[in-house]
Order: structure tokens, then sequence, then C-alpha cells
């Protein structure tokens, strides 16, 4: 198990730093120049270069991209060039927001799509089966944001029982979490969808195994070799599948703060991407495939704990 | 179930139809502005009705599909033309430094996520429907080719290519003549996933202002324009919205049924 | 009597599978039920065990403890499922949960039909995984550390734990190596006698059954053609069926002997080892020797029989002479050329090659006229269109099949046939030696006694050399002029095919002879297959 999870480790490390790399090269080739952007167009040459020099970005490319990943490591970010405060604190004060979004919907869509996939795979060919399946087929083609709209319409505007959007801040933890259902409600549904249809796949190869078939001439009821024997090894391509949804989730609740007007990530990359600041924008997206990376380490353990096979 | 088939078949014909017959006729100018026909509800002679600057939405739609084909299309070019053959690269070295090369590549894409592509592109080069295109595609091309790798595998291991092998043919003419043939079902399926993935994550792009750009008309940016409206005009919202979820429904309907029909089991592992 | 079944009859949807079957199993008795791919042989046990597919209509009675098993409700059946009937399957691969260890797996039997507690379950698991032999395997094992024959071990503790009064053993050997198979059926043996169970035997393997039995039932296409007690059925076997049976099974396929002096392949001291993954990240990789120093001769005319069991290094040692793989030393000649990677097509056409998977061995989009005529690949001019389609014909012909079958698909043809047709691909472009690679192991004995003959006939008529790769004892020894027999890797002895299975000289030669069932008619002498 040791050794499985130290490569993976050592993968998803090397990963990380191709992906800064990439992320570092791509911001670089931009064109403008940051200091010209914070001066403005009237700005004097010697102001400029004064800047530059006091931003770093007159030195090698090298140690640019050195100062930025030791930076990262110790959660320094840099200075945001239009708000002239640490990156941090700008990431800091948004984080909160739509990471909590994203488990929130991660959750809610397994919760939903757990029973759902099963109670599918027990009725196979029935007509709950087919009724799942076409709703699922249905909840996958729908957008989230649009969903998301239509929720505002009817639960906030026409129903009045959510707020149309905004965020009270986590002092107040239940009305913080009473805010950020309908969003996440919006987000979960579509991938519960996609998750309850696995998981009945899942399920149903599974109980086409031999060892099922052991089961069963073992004595146990149905149930039992569901429980026992079939779930536990349906839940390895279910993982799979929740690891790649959390960074579905990510991007999709960036998206849907601008729905609920919440004052998360997705506002402050779209921000950065207009007023072109860039340090914000880098930032931000090496922040998020960190995250990515981090859930792929955790599914991978995961793996582990489920597959002996795993734990060599 | 032949159902999928024919439903999704009638879908994805109908979207292509009408984004066909936009290219010729629309019922009214779709980027005419008339201020005197603003927000007009559903019915009479605007059939979906008309958004604040007096537009058709059904002309508005007609148009918008051909981003929405366009984009899925080209994106799905984009990860079948580079995935399936550095998929099936990749399977005939296994085990290779090159197989482990290109599926470490394939890990690394997948920490970004479509939109973390298309943000990073927007910034490099502003906003475009190319940007949405490449981030689409970008992400595309790890999907080909794992599911490529995979099925591509478990062929190498069947006794027909030792055959082949014993026949004295070498690892591309395999590749061409034995193993994708092989897989042609498998790939049809996942590229009509694919296409309808493509529509949906356009549509969001362009929601969030990264993907196509005004005037190319899109159905995400439809309901980005809706949004502050959607209060008291729903039909601005729920309309552009149908056409996503039909045309995406379609095309996972017609993936199903295709599934089922070609029945690629034989490599399915 | 332990069980008795009346008149079973079984249809799935509207195909008839069972019909009128009928035999008794007596206390403590084994009962062989014998029949090829096919014959309803499985499907009886699944009836007997309650475990049909969905969509089975029975009729007829299954009575077991003065109970009629099919009038029962599915509750009171699971009850006795696992508990007073039990049953191991063919696959021991695939038969156990492969994320829960064998302990907790055995013990789940016991915990489901007494008030045993945990640890009282795990108690007599531990004592059952200890009576099959797995003494040494802690409870927190798990089937992916075991081989094959350990887990067949595991699933007969799991069908024993309760001392059901009946086992029913599905094929538990067709899956495994012929010395394991021996010591699996002693096993099954052992049981019987000391718990007093019946033991219903599934079987193809008339052999298998013919030491074991006492009383047998031969079925056919969904009917018991012949029963009673197996001195009996075997000596006097007066159904047709069962005559065609015992045919096939003790078929010596006539060969025209010409074998010459010259040595048309050759092996000297070949070696190959491969690399292992690495055991923690910065260990060197360790390697594993699959064939070490093999060295041999293949004579013209010849037909030498390499046998050996799974992980002998055959069919590395196959692949390296298809030129598929390199060797890390010694040398492979054919008639002098060096046979390696990359050895020209001109040499490489004088080898062909037929498989042992008759359903894995087409490209299944391909029709049988282009999959055949793959091998023409291997010549500089490739022939016309017209030279092409008359030897296509011919070739279909020469091994028994229409010249019409050239337009068809591989999945319009069975097993038997599929193989015919892999032979016409192996000898497409005339080759001088013919490597047959467990060629007719995935057969039913009647297909495979025909194919035998074939290959006889061809590879007289065509002056083929031929490598006869088998784990099956009794196959080689029918066909084959002289035997090589593989184990670890090496050869550990060689000589004619008479000489060495009377008197073997090397210890595993006499373990391989000794485990490899033996086809008894009225208790004589052995029958050779």
């Amino acid at each position: 198990m040791l050794r499985y999870l130290t490569l993976r480790a050592v993968s998803l490390a090397l990963t990380l730093w191709v992906a800064s790399v990439i992320i570092f090269v791509v911001m670089e080739v931009v064109p403008g120049d940051p200091a010209a952007l914070m001066l403005g167009i009237n700005a004097r040459e010697d102001t400029l270069a004064a800047l530059r020099a006091q931003m770093g970005l007159d030195r090698p490319v090298l140690v640019r991209y050195g100062d930025w990943v030791l930076g990262l490591l110790q959660g320094d970010f840099g200075v945001s060039y239009t708000y002239r405060v640490p990156v941090s604190e700008l990431i800091l004060d948004r984080i909160w927001i739509s990471l909590p979004l994203t488990i929130y919907a991660l959750i809610l869509s397994t919760v939903i799509a757990f029973p759902v996939g099963i109670a599918a795979a027990i009725g196979r060919g029935g007509p709950t089966d087919w009724g799942i399946m076409g709703v699922t087929q249905l909840g996958i083609a729908v957008p989230n944001f649009w969903f998301a709209m239509i929720l505002v319409f009817v639960f906030a505007v026409t129903l009045g029982w959510f707020g149309a959007g905004g965020f009270p801040g986590w002092e107040e933890p239940l009305a913080a979490i009473w805010s950020l259902t309908l969003p996440a409600f919006a987000l979960a549904l579509p991938q519960a969808s996609i998750l309850a249809r696995v998981m009945r796949s899942a399920l149903l190869e599974t109980l086409d195994e031999d060892y099922i078939r052991t089961a069963r001439a073992k004595g146990l009821a149905p149930w039992g070799v569901l429980w026992r024997h079939a779930l536990r090894n349906a839940l390895i391509p279910v993982l799979t599948i929740i690891g790649l949804q959390f960074s579905f989730l990510l991007a999709g609740a960036i998206i849907i703060e601008n729905v609920f007007f919440l004052p998360g990530l997705g506002r402050l990359v779209f921000q950065g991407i207009t007023q072109r600041d860039l340090i914000v924008v880098q930032s931000t997206v090496m922040l998020l495939v960190f995250a990515v990376i981090v859930v792929t380490f955790l599914i991978d353990i995961a793996y582990a704990l489920v597959d002996p096979r795993l734990r060599k | 179930m032949r159902l999928s088939l024919w439903l999704g078949g009638t879908l994805t014909l109908a979207t292509v139809l009408v984004a066909l017959v936009g290219f010729v006729w629309t019922p009214h100018d779709a980027e005419a502005l008339n201020i005197a026909n603003r927000l007009k509800a559903p019915g009479g002679e605007f059939l979906f009705g008309t958004d604040h600057f007096g537009r058709d939405i059904l002309s508005m739609i007609m148009v918008g599909a051909r981003t929405s084909l366009a984009v899925a299309l080209a994106a799905v070019g984009i990860g079948m033309g580079l995935g399936v053959p550095l998929g099936l690269w990749a399977a005939a070295r296994q085990g290779g430094l090159l197989d482990e090369v290109i599926m470490r590549s394939n890990d690394l894409v997948f920490a970004f996520p479509s939109l973390l592509i298309a943000i990073m592109l927007a910034a490099l080069a502003g906003p475009s429907v190319m940007n949405a295109i490449i981030a689409i595609g970008v992400f595309n091309i790890p999907v080909f080719a794992r599911l490529t790798r995979g099925a591509a595998l478990s062929l190498w291991q069947r006794e027909f290519i030792l055959a082949a092998r014993a026949a004295g043919k070498g690892a591309a003419r395999i590749s061409f003549e034995h193993i994708l043939p092989n897989l042609m079902n498998l790939l049809i399926v996942q590229g009509t996933i694919q296409f309808s993935v493509g529509i949906l994550v356009e549509a969001a792009l362009s929601y969030v202002g990264i993907g196509a750009q005004p005037p190319t008309p899109s159905w995400g940016r439809m309901l980005a324009e809706a949004q502050t409206m959607v209060s008291f005009a729903p039909h601005l919202a729920l309309f552009p919205g149908f056409a996503i979820i039909l045309s995406v429904l379609g095309l996972n309907l017609l993936g199903d049924g295709l599934r089922d029909w070609l029945d690629p089991k034989t490599v399915r592992r | 009597m332990s069980i008795c079944i009346e008149g079973l009859n079984l249809r799935i949807g509207a195909a008839p599978i069972l019909q009128d079957v009928s035999f008794t199993v007596a206390p403590g008795e084994v009962f062989g039920l014998i029949g090829e791919s096919g014959s309803g042989k499985s499907m009886t046990a699944l009836a007997t065990m309650g475990l049909l597919p969905n969509g089975a209509q029975t009729s007829g009675a299954i009575r077991f403890e003065g109970e009629n098993l099919l009038a029962l409700p599915e509750r009171r059946r699971r009850a006795l499922r696992g508990a007073r009937l039990s049953m191991i399957f063919q696959e021991p691969m695939t038969a156990l949960n492969p994320l829960r260890s064998i302990g907790d797996q055995v013990a789940e039997t016991v915990s489901l039909h007494s008030r045993a507690s945990a640890f009282e379950a795990q108690t007599r698991a531990k004592e059952v995984l200890d009576r099959v032999g797995l003494g040494r395997f802690s409870l927190d094992t798990f089937p992916h550390q075991l081989s094959g024959g350990q887990r067949q071990r595991v699933m007969i503790a799991m069908a024993v734990a309760l001392k059901p009064a009946l086992l029913i053993a599905d094929e538990p050997t067709t899956a495994l190596d012929v010395t394991t198979q021996a010591r699996i059926l002693a096993l099954l043996q052992e049981l019987v006698a000391e718990e007093g169970m019946s033991l219903l035997l599934i079987t193809h393997d008339l052999a298998v059954v013919s030491g074991l039995a006492a009383n047998v039932a031969i079925m056919e296409k969904g009917r018991v053609v012949e029963a009673g007690p197996t001195a009996d059925v075997f000596q006097s076997q007066t159904h047709p069926y069962t005559q065609r049976l015992f045919a096939a099974s003790t078929h010596q396929p006539e060969r025209h002997r010409v074998v010459g002096e010259a040595s048309v392949l050759h092996a000297a001291d070949v070696r190959r080892s491969y690399t292992l993954p690495r055991k923690t990240l910065f260990a060197k990789p360790g390697r594993i020797e699959a064939v070490k120093g093999v060295s041999f001769t293949l004579r013209e005319g010849e037909v030498l029989g390499l046998v050996g069991e799974s992980g002998s290094g055959k069919s590395t040692l196959a692949r390296a002479l298809l030129g598929l793989e390199p060797v890390d030393s010694g040398s492979l000649t054919l008639r002098n050329t060096p046979i390696a990677q990359t050895m020209s097509r001109a040499d490489r056409r004088r080898i062909g090659v037929v498989f042992q998977d008759p359903y894995g061995s087409f490209n299944p989009r391909h029709t049988v006229a282009r999959l055949i005529t793959e091998p023409f690949h291997l010549l500089d001019t490739p022939p016309s269109t017209a030279e092409k389609a008359d030897r296509v014909a011919q070739a279909l012909t020469d091994v028994g099949l229409s010249p019409d079958d050239a337009s068809k698909y591989i999945h319009q043809f069975s097993g038997g046939q599929r193989q015919r047709i892999a032979i016409a691909r192996a000898l497409m472009v005339r080759p001088e030696v013919l490597l047959l690679d467990e060629a007719v192991s995935a057969l039913d004995v009647s297909i495979r006694a025909q194919i035998l003959d074939l290959l006889a006939d061809l590879t007289g008529r065509f002056a083929l050399s031929t490598l006869f790769i088998s784990h099956d004892l009794t196959v080689v020894r029918s066909i084959a002029d002289r035997v090589l027999v593989m184990r670890d890797g090496e050869v550990v002895e060689q000589g004619e095919t008479e000489t060495v299975f009377t008197d073997p000289n090397h210890p595993y030669t006499r373990e391989l002879i000794a485990a490899a069932p033996v086809l008894r008619v009225n208790g004589g002498p052995p029958a050779r297959r």
C-alpha cells in the first residue's frame, strides 16, 4: 500500500510541477506589460522602469519562475496589479465560498446518486429502472447554470424561500449554508444523474460476476448479496467518476457563482481576465489545479482502501 | 433500447436541420434591433418572443445552433484526431517510455478542466470562439487517448494479433488494419457523447463571457443576457435552455442507442 | 437417498434446455454426470441448487431430504443452499470475491446458516481451511495472493464448512493443471469418505470420472442418454452417443510416419527472462527466467510433442520460435536460418501457427477469405485475384470446409470449424514447420478427435514438420513421435513417445503421468485415449 501511494504521490507531484511550468509559460507569453497596466498609459518611462524593478519583472525568466514557485510553497501568491493587495488575501477571502460550494455539491450528488443508482440496478429492466434512466438522461442534458437560473426563478423569486443571491458570510453558518443550498443543488443534480447511471451499470456488471453466483450458492439472500458482495466491488468505477466530478464541480462552481452573485473565485478570476490582472489569474488557476490533484490523490487512497490488490 | 436510437437520431437530426436552415432562412433577422418589439411574450408573430432589444428569440436560437454545433464538432475532431493516434501508439508500445509519457501527459490534462484552459487562453489572447474550441478540444484528447489505449491493449492480447504478427506485419499496419476497425464502434459512441459535452461546455464558456463574443450568436450568451430579466421575462432563459437540453439529450440518446445497436462489447473491457 | 431428480424439464424462453432428466445420487456416493458443452449438465446442477437464470421454467421434481426442491419457496431453498447442498464451480480465478479475505468468505457460510458468533465462525473457517490443505495461509489472505488450485481449495472449504449432504462440483478441475487436478480430485474423494456426503461430479472428461464415480449418467442435448454403474456403462456402451464419446476419447489418429533424419528446427541452449515490476521505488527490478537453456531438434516430417503445465515456459518458447520475441542467449534456427524478430518475410513464411482460442484467433470484421490470406503478406509477389480465389477454395477444401465459406464471417462458425479455418490460414503459404500451440485444447472431445485426424492427414500430405505444444498428455501421446517435457523453463526429459510414457526417467515426468486421469473400461488395463 505504501509503495502504491508513494508511486502515486511522486507521479502527482510531478504532474503538479509540470502544470506550474505550463501555467507560468502561458502567462509569460501574454502580451502587455503589467507595470504599464498598473500605471496607465500616461505613465513616464522612468516610473515604469522603477515599478518593473520593484515587481521583479526585470529579472531573468527562470529566477521569476523560481520565486513564484517558492512563493506559492510559502503561501505568497504575489501582489495583485489592480487591487494592490497580496493575491493570497484575495483568494483567501473567496475560496471559502467556492470550495465549500464544490464539496457541498459533491456530497449532494453522491447522496442522491447512490440510492437512485442502486434502485435502478435492482429493478433492472422494470418500470423503476426505465423511469430513473429517463430522468437521469434528461438530468445530464441540463446545463447547471441554466438550471440555477430556473431554481432562482422558482424558489427565490416566485416562492421566496431563498434570497436571490449574495452570501451572508460564515459568521452565520446556517444562513451561509442556506445561501449555498440552491447553487449546490443546481450543480449537483446533473452530476448526480451521471453518477447514478455509473452506479447502476457498475452494479449490474458486478452482479454478473462469478463470485456473485458463489455468494448465492452459499445461501445469501438478494439483499445480502448486494450489500456484502456487490456494492463494495461496484465502488471502484464509481470512485473514478467521483474523482473526475470534483474538477467538473469546481469549474461549475466558478461559473454558477455568477447566477447567485456569490463573491467566490469565479468573480475574482473573470475580473482578473478583463482587468488583465494576470498574477491573480495565474495564481487562481494554479490553486485550482492543485485542488484537483489533491482530490485525485485522495481518490487513489480510497482505491487502496477498497481494493486489497493495491495494498501490497 | 431501440427507442433511444430513434428518439436520439430524430432530435439530433432536428438540431442539425435547424442549424442548416438558419443559414438560408430565419423567421426574422436575428441581429436586427427593434425597440418597438422589445420583450414580446411568446406567440403570434414571434413564436418564442423577443429580447430586450426586440430581437426574435427563435431566429437567434436557429443562428446560435451553428456556434454550438461547430464548436462541439471541431472539439471532437481535435480530440479524436490527436487522441486516437496517441492511444494506438501508446498501446503498440505498451509499457515503454512513450506509453508512459503519453499516459502521464493525459493525467496532466485531466488536472485542467476545459474551463481552466479557456480561462488561460482568454487571458492570453482575449476571449473568442477559437478559445472555446481549443479548450474543449484539448480536454477531449486524453478522453479519446485513454479509451483507445485501454481497448487497444486488450485487443493486442488477442490471438488474431499474434497471428498477424506471425504474418510479419508491423505495429503500425496492425494498428490500422486490425485494431482501429475493431475500435470504431466504441469511438463513434464516445464521439457522440463528447459532442454533447462540447455543446454544454461551449454554452457555459459563452455564458461567463470567455467563449463566443458578440456579434457571434450563441445559446450560452443568450442565457447570460437573459439572467437579469428572468423574473419578468422567463421566456428569454427558457427557450435557449430548451435548445441546449434537447440537442444534448438527442446526442446522448443517440450515443446510448448506438452503443446497444453496434454492441462494442467485443472490445469493451 | 441423497437426491433424486425425476423427469426434470427446463426451458428458458422458448428453448428447451433439459428434457426428462432423471437420476439418483445415493448418500455417500460419487456420481459422475458426463457430457460435452451444451449437453445441459451444468443447467441440471444449477436447477438443483436453485440458481437458474431468470426466465427459466422447470417441471418435474428434485427430491432432497423428503421434499421437492422445485416446489419449495425461495426462502426455504436459501436455507438449504450452502448448508445442506453446496456447489463449486469451474473457474477458481473468478469465483471468489477479490475484495474480501478468504477467512471472511468461508466464515460467511458458517455465520449465515448457524447462530455461531463471529469468533466461532472464524474458528470453523480456520478448521476447514486447514482441512483442505491451506493451513499455512492466514484467514486474512486475499484471493489474488493464491494460485488457481489454492483458490479452488478455498471454494471447497466454503462448500463443505457446514458438512452438506450433497456437494455439486461443476468441472472443478478443468481450469487447472494436471498435477493440481489430481490433488483436488484426491481431496474431494477424501472429504466424501470422511464426511459421508454425496458428490455430484460434473465433467466432460470420461477419464476423470472413471477412477472416481460409482455411478454415471451421460448427457447429450439436454437428455440423459445412458446411466448406470460406471463399470457397466463404460463396458457395454449401449447408446450410440456413448459409443461415439468413448471412440473419440480413446481416439488414435492414423498417421503415415515419414520421419527423415535432417533437422528442420533447432534450438540450442535458448534462454529468455523478463523484468518484473519493481518491488520498491528504488530497488533493482527482479527478473524471472521463463526459459532456461532449452535445446531440441525437430526433424523432417516429425511430430514433436512439447508437454508442460502453466508457467513451464512453453508459450514463451512458442513466441520466440515465431520470431515474435527475442531470446537472451542461445540460438533458434530453421534449416540453418536464424530465427529472430528481424527475420525476413521469406523466412517467416516457413513457419505456420495455430493458436488455442478458436474465438480470439480471428479479426471478427474480416471475411474468411481475407482472414486466411493474411499470410500472403509474407510473399514477395502476392498472387493475382483469380489465383487467390483458387487458393482460398483449395485451402478450405483441404481442411474439410466448403469454398462457399470464403465470404462468411467468423461468428458464423462453430469452435471446431474455426480451428479448421485457423489451420487453413497456417498452411496458406505452404510452411515447412507447423506450430500448434494448444490447438485442440479448447475443443470438445468429439471435435478434438476430428481435428486431430485432420492434422494427421495434412502433416502427411504436405510433409510438414510439426511442433505440438499441449498441456494434455494423452493428446500428445496419441499424435507425437517424440516428446519433450518442460518444467519451470527447462526440458526435464525428451525421447520417443512410447519410451517416455512407459518408462519415464525424470521424477516430474512420472508425477505428470501418474496425475493424468486414465480412462479405464471394465477395470482392465487403462485404455489409451
